[in-house]
């Protein structure tokens, strides 16, 4: 996927402009460290949201707080910066009040899988309308390195001076399990992939969750590097049946070569339409 | 002469008695003959096996404002639980209990032999009458009921209403042997002699124009919410706060809005703050345990400029404490709860009716200062019924705030304005992206760490909230009593209130100068008016529900100024007569410095 | 003595107050438990007439104020009827299902009216005058300036008739045997009594005894009385003074002598050590008329709570009477029973 024919700088700065997708994104320098992999999310983002043609007045992005979250920043949407953790009750409340906005949460490792780990199970069944886009770089970066819970065993942080001896967790496992309705996975990398999925991930009427490989280039120099992960993660086999939840959780169990793409997915009633259902119910309006 | 009708009758039994249901119809249908009604349940803290359940209410022809002291008439269903509760009987006043129970008792568990000299007895054979009147023994309840409707020559349809009112729903045969029950028990106490003096006189004077409704603190606040248009609930259960959940459950949908239950009080106060960011009308419920939970997320509405309304029952503490026991402890989280220098706005009210008022203007008042609020009850005043006189349902405002005057690439949504309040533009407004954030800002919402920034930002987030005391519609202090100057005052707030102005009544009554101010506002505090009040007073008294004195110590950090603690941490409410009698020392005190002088 | 000896004292009169007072002066410190069949604290009987005279609220009869026996520290039970006595066990079974333990009883039950048998079967439509809810009910139901109907003419009844004709009503009096109950008359004092209640306004009715009774339908309380000769009287009212019989129903299974009270010694004494009975229920060994006999009134029932107090608390006390049993005619011609004194 790295592209092969040489680029040059003014042609591809033009191609960009013309897209549009350029709109999408805010005049804000984003504070990442140079190489980080979150660089390509936004890209990814914008190029999705032009793709479907979506009015940035009516796209909200919500984060928590991590470099990750620093996201929404950098996009010229709505965005809600919130507290460490809680990016997705904020956006379920977002999405809530009004059906009509796309709303996408954005978050690290440490603020989805630690701190926020409660929501994740409860966003994923109730089927919230929402894209979480959750940036895996087995670290937390902007406290400036310390374990989180996808770190791998044996890994040294600045609070495991003595390597890492927790397991670390399989998100894409736990999301299955949760019932997530749309799960995918993608790697910096692979802006290309990322990008496709991303879109992929908006179009779904559900809970979309996209798990994207991301390496902290300042923070992580042995475990979860760019040479490390291009040489071991691979395309999802290509009869792989996203409709088959078994073989997804089978798919999801190998994280020696991190498959990428989409896992699985399946069409279920959305909170909204759940909250709908309710109103009938209720006799909304009688 | 003219006589108030002023009588309290609690009813005592266990779990399974059907005491809280006959309390509960007595409580209605007497709101319904038009008198005004108070009243008070007491439950088991545990759901399962036979816990005390005690429905006090008290009815009157003139306003009350608090439960009484003690009771005038006493119902026992059940003598182990209602024993203990015998004392709180007046003299002359009446016990009526069950003089057939089921099986033999050991000596001394029989309620007869507990009466003091001063009580009247009323032995009634409840089991055999519910049995001889409806086949079965369950409907003893029901019998007592309609022995004290008899006694007191109440008029028998207006519990006939009530009674199948609340079996609507069920099967016929239910409304039908509790009417057997109930009638059978009228027939008993309209023939029995009243010895002793408790009048019930029918209601004087006209009626209101506004229909009266019996109304639960909580269900005050479900009505305020409706009435100003909420959009968005989301809650965690805890008690006493479950209710306003429950009753939104069932309202909100027909009326367009939407209600998540969240998976803890964290999601629920972030969902909110998003739906408020959003731009609905959204508010979320809990107690002690769960606004400690709440406050990084309010500190985000407060830093984010967020409108939400948070509605916060309180009951003992700390840590999960007494679920079902009242207390006023958890004022310092309201108010100063959470990091930073978060001013938020915390609005207590003092009854039923205040309950429906704050919880309407919180909406407005968040929406108009872009700020949490928290409207702070407790568990006896959100579990408590009153008779309320509803006004116009649609006094509260709808959604109005700042819009942006110049949306679009200059749009500036954190601007600082002469009022503090900067234009608000939500999702979907084209000219007004912008990222909202926790992390200090600049007037575009762009983080800064910028120490000039910083302080200004801090002002604005303050300086904001002050004209919030001036809001319509709504007093946020309020005196009573004697004008001018007195020898005591009273200065309390919450549910504490009621027994004060009860107590300011009483002291009147003994020709001591008395007043009593209600603060409705506890943050921004009304300084002002606070201090003026003050000035008039000789002393100052501050009952309240906790132990160490939180308004106490919030007023004199706020006034600068001594007053006299009464801290009272039982878990009930407070005793009217120890309030008279703190008044009466403090007048004494006065009036000995003053005669020394 | 112990001092936590629990002495119960059956009955909520003028024997068992006395009796309860008597008894608490004597030992500050041991348990002492009225028990009533009735609601009412004690309240003044004799005092009763007055109802037609207006007094109608119960707390003007009371003799004491609750906190007179709070602070003499008296439990007092009312609305327990006793239903049992097991001398065995000591134990008093209540109606309510409960029971009472006592160490030391004073049985001071009373009486109650008497009705002839003949009459049993009309006795819902007599109203008596032997508590303070009767007695409103008998006043609620005379008319102004209408009649009461008594029947018999015990020294009660002449009592009530008194303050009856006083405030303007009739009273028609139904002679029986038992006239002037519990004094004993000769024939010919008989004439000379039955003239002095003409002359108080008593309407003498002597055409034999009562034979039914007949309710007068659209009307409250008021009856046909049919006497044996066939004529019939109309009254407001008709209440029957045959005097009183003790009540002992509750002591059936309970092992203790009875005749028509309950036999006692002078010292008032049952059979049982421990157990002892004072006031209208009991019949005392009379060494004079060597035989069990009643006494009644105020003094004597008085006099009575005393004497078994001291016996119940260890000081040795006799009952001997000092109340003349003899009825007397005034100077103005009317008739004064001492059995109506009181204070
Ligand atoms: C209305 C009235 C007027 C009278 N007027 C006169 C008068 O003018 N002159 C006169 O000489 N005499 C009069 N008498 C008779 C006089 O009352 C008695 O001599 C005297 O009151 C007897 O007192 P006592 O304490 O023995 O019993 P009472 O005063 O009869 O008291 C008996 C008590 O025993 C209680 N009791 C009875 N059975 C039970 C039970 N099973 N369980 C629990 N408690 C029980 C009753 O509740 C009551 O409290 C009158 C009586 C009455 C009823
Ligand atoms: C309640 C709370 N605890 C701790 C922090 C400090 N904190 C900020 S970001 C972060 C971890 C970030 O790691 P991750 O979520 O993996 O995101 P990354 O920075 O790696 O993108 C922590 C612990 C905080 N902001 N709030
Ligand atoms: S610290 Fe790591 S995660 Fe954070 S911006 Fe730098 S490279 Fe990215």
């Amino acid at each position: 996927m790295i592209p092969q024919q040489p680029v040059y700088l003014e042609d591809k700065v033009d191609e960009i402009r013309q897209s549009g997708r350029l709109d999408y994104r805010s005049q804000a320098l984003p504070t990442w460290c140079p190489g980080c992999g979150y660089y390509s999310v936004t890209e990814g983002l914008a190029n999705a949201l032009n793709d479907l043609q979506i009015e940035k007045e009516n796209t909200v992005v919500v984060s928590g707080i991590g470099c990750a979250s620093r996201f929404p920043f950098f996009m010229d949407t709505y965005g809600f910066h919130t507290l460490h953790g809680r990016a997705l009750p904020v956006a379920t409340g977002i999405k809530v009040a009004n059906e009509k906005l796309t709303v996408v949460a954005i978050g690290g490792d440490g603020d989805g899988f630690a701190i926020g780990g409660g929501h994740i199970p409860h966003a994923a069944r109730r089927n919230v309308d929402i894209t979480y886009i959750l940036f895996d770089n087995g670290i937390y970066g902007l406290t400036k390195g310390q374990v989180s819970p996808t770190s791998a065993i044996g890994f040294k942080t600045s609070t495991s001076p003595f390597e890492n001896r927790d397991a670390p967790l399989n998100p894409l496992l736990m999301l299955l399990s949760y019932g997530a309705s749309w799960v995918g996975q993608t790697y910096a990398g692979w802006p290309h992939h990322l990008a496709g999925l991303v879109q992929q991930a908006l179009e779904h009427p559900g809970f979309s969750y996209l798990h994207v490989l991301s390496p902290c280039v300042t923070f992580d120099k042995t475990d979860r590097t760019y040479q490390n992960l291009d040489l071991t993660v691979r395309e999802l086999d290509s009869d792989h049946d996203s409709s088959d939840l078994a073989l997804a959780m089978q798919a999801a169990s190998d994280t020696r070569s991190p498959a990428l793409g989409l896992y699985y997915t399946s069409q279920r009633e959305t909170l909204g339409q759940a909250l709908d259902q309710v109103a009938l119910r209720a006799g909304a309006g009688g | 002469m003219a006589y108030d009708t002023d009588i309290q009758i609690s009813i005592c039994g266990s779990a399974g008695d059907g005491t809280i249901a006959v309390g509960d119809i007595f409580k209605r249908a007497m709101a319904h003959i038009g008198y005004r009604v108070i009243a008070f349940d007491q439950y088991p803290a545990e759901i399962r096996g036979f816990g005390k359940c005690i429905a006090r209410t008290r009815v009157a022809t003139s306003r009350v404002y608090s439960m009484k002291g003690y009771s005038d008439v006493l119902v026992s269903l059940n003598d182990l639980h209602a024993i203990p509760h015998v004392g709180e009987v007046r003299n002359y006043g009446a016990l009526i209990y069950d003089s057939a129970p089921m099986s033999a008792v050991a000596e001394g568990a029989h309620i007869s032999g507990h009466l003091k000299p001063g009580h009247i007895p009323y032995a009634l054979p409840m089991r055999e009458v519910s049995e001889l009147a409806t086949g079965a023994n369950r409907s003893r309840n029901f019998v007592a009921l309609g022995f004290v409707a008899g006694l007191y020559q109440l008029p028998q349809d207006a519990f006939h209403h009530a009674i199948a009112a609340k079996f609507e729903s069920k099967a016929a045969a239910v409304t039908k042997s509790a009417l057997a029950a109930f009638d059978s028990g009228f027939e008993a106490g309209a023939a029995s002699y009243q010895f002793d003096d408790v009048r019930i006189d029918a209601p004087r004077g006209r009626k209101s124009t506004h229909e009266a409704r019996m109304m639960t603190g909580n269900g005050a606040i479900v009505q305020g919410c409706l009435d100003a248009g909420i959009e968005t609930f989301f809650g965690y259960p805890i008690t006493p706060a479950t209710g306003i959940m429950e009753h939104l459950a069932v309202e909100m949908p027909r009326h367009g809005g939407r209600l998540v239950q969240t998976e803890d009080e964290i999601a629920a106060i972030s969902a909110a703050i998003g739906a408020g960011y959003a731009g609905s009308r959204a508010a979320t419920a809990t107690s002690g345990p769960g606004l400690s939970l709440m406050t990084e997320m309010m500190g985000l509405g407060v830093m984010a400029e967020v409108p939400v309304v948070i509605f916060v029952s309180q009951r003992g503490g700390p840590s999960t404490g007494l679920p079902t026991k009242t207390e006023q402890s958890d004022l310092n989280l309201a108010v100063w709860g959470g990091h930073g220098d978060a001013r938020r706005i915390v609005l207590a009210p003092t009854n039923v009716e205040g309950c429906r008022r704050c919880a309407g203007r919180a909406f407005e008042i968040a929406e108009q200062f872009q700020v949490p609020v928290i409207v702070l009850v407790d568990l006896y005043l959100s579990n408590r019924y009153e008779t309320v006189f509803l006004q116009d349902e649609n006094e509260f405002l709808p959604k109005n705030w700042k819009p942006a005057t110049t949306p679009g690439a200059g749009y500036r949504r954190y601007e600082l304005t002469t009022d503090g309040v900067s234009p608000r533009c939500i999702p979907g407004e084209a000219g007004g992206i912008h990222t909202a954030t926790g992390l200090e800002h600049d007037e575009y919402g762009n983080p800064s760490d910028n120490s000039g920034t910083h302080s200004l930002m801090t002002q604005k987030r303050h300086e904001k909230l002050q004209a919030a005391i001036k809001h319509p519609g709504i007093n946020f202090t309020k005196r009573f009593g004697d004008s001018g100057k007195v020898e005591v005052g009273l200065l309390t707030w919450g549910s504490s209130f009621g027994e004060a102005l009860e107590a300011m009544l009483l002291a009147q009554q003994e020709g001591i100068r008395c007043a009593a101010m209600k603060v409705v506002m506890l943050s921004p505090f009304p300084v002002r008016s606070v201090l003026r009040f003050y000035k008039d007073c000789q002393q100052i008294l501050v009952p309240e529900l906790n132990y160490t004195g939180q308004f106490a110590k919030l007023l004199t950090s706020e006034i600068a100024l001594p007053v006299t603690r009464i801290s009272h941490a039982t878990g009930a409410p407070l005793d009217v007569a120890n309030l008279v009698e703190a008044i009466r020392r403090a007048a004494r005190k006065h009036r000995r410095r003053h005669n020394a002088a | 003595m112990p001092s936590s000896t629990h002495h119960v004292v059956l009955g909520n009169g003028i024997a068992g107050n006395h009796a309860a007072s008597v008894i608490r002066e004597r030992e500050p410190d041991s348990r002492i438990t009225i028990v009533s069949a009735g609601a009412l604290l004690f309240y003044n009987r004799y005092d009763l007439p007055n109802v037609f005279r207006g007094r109608q609220h119960w707390v003007d009869y009371l003799v004491h104020p609750p906190e007179y026996y709070e602070s003499r520290n008296i439990t007092l039970r009312r609305k327990t009827q006793v239903t049992e006595l097991d001398t065995r066990t000591q134990t008093l079974s209540l109606a309510h299902r409960e029971t009472l333990h006592y160490d030391k009883l004073l049985i001071a039950t009373g009486g109650h009216a008497y009705i002839p048998e003949r009459l049993l079967d009309y006795t819902k439509l007599m109203l008596g005058f032997h508590n303070f809810i009767v007695a409103m009910q008998a006043q609620k139901s005379v008319r102004k300036g209408g009649t009461v109907i008594m029947l018999g003419g015990d020294v009660m009844g002449i009592d009530l008739a008194r303050t009856v004709i006083a405030t303007g009503h009739r009273v028609i009096l139904v002679l029986d045997s038992r006239t002037f109950w519990p004094h004993e008359v000769t024939p010919s004092e008989r004439v000379k009594y039955l003239q002095a209640l003409t002359n108080m306004g008593v309407e003498v009715q002597d055409s034999g005894r009562v034979e039914r009774i007949e309710m007068i339908s659209g009307t409250g309380s008021a009856r046909r009385v049919f006497l044996e000769n066939g004529e019939h009287i109309r009254g407001d009212v008709v209440m029957p003074f045959y005097g009183l019989v003790p009540t002992v129903d509750f002591l059936a299974t309970s092992g203790i002598d009875m005749e028509r009270g309950i036999l006692v010694n002078p010292q008032l004494q049952t059979v049982r050590d421990n157990i002892w009975a004072a006031g209208d229920v009991c019949q005392i060994w009379s060494a004079k008329h060597n035989a069990y006999r009643f006494f009644y009134g105020y003094r004597n029932v008085k006099a009575m709570g005393e004497v078994a107090a001291h016996n119940m608390t260890g000081k040795k006390a006799t009952f001997t009477s000092t109340v003349s049993e003899e009825l007397v005619i005034n100077r103005d011609g009317t008739l004064y029973s001492p059995y109506w004194e009181y204070d």
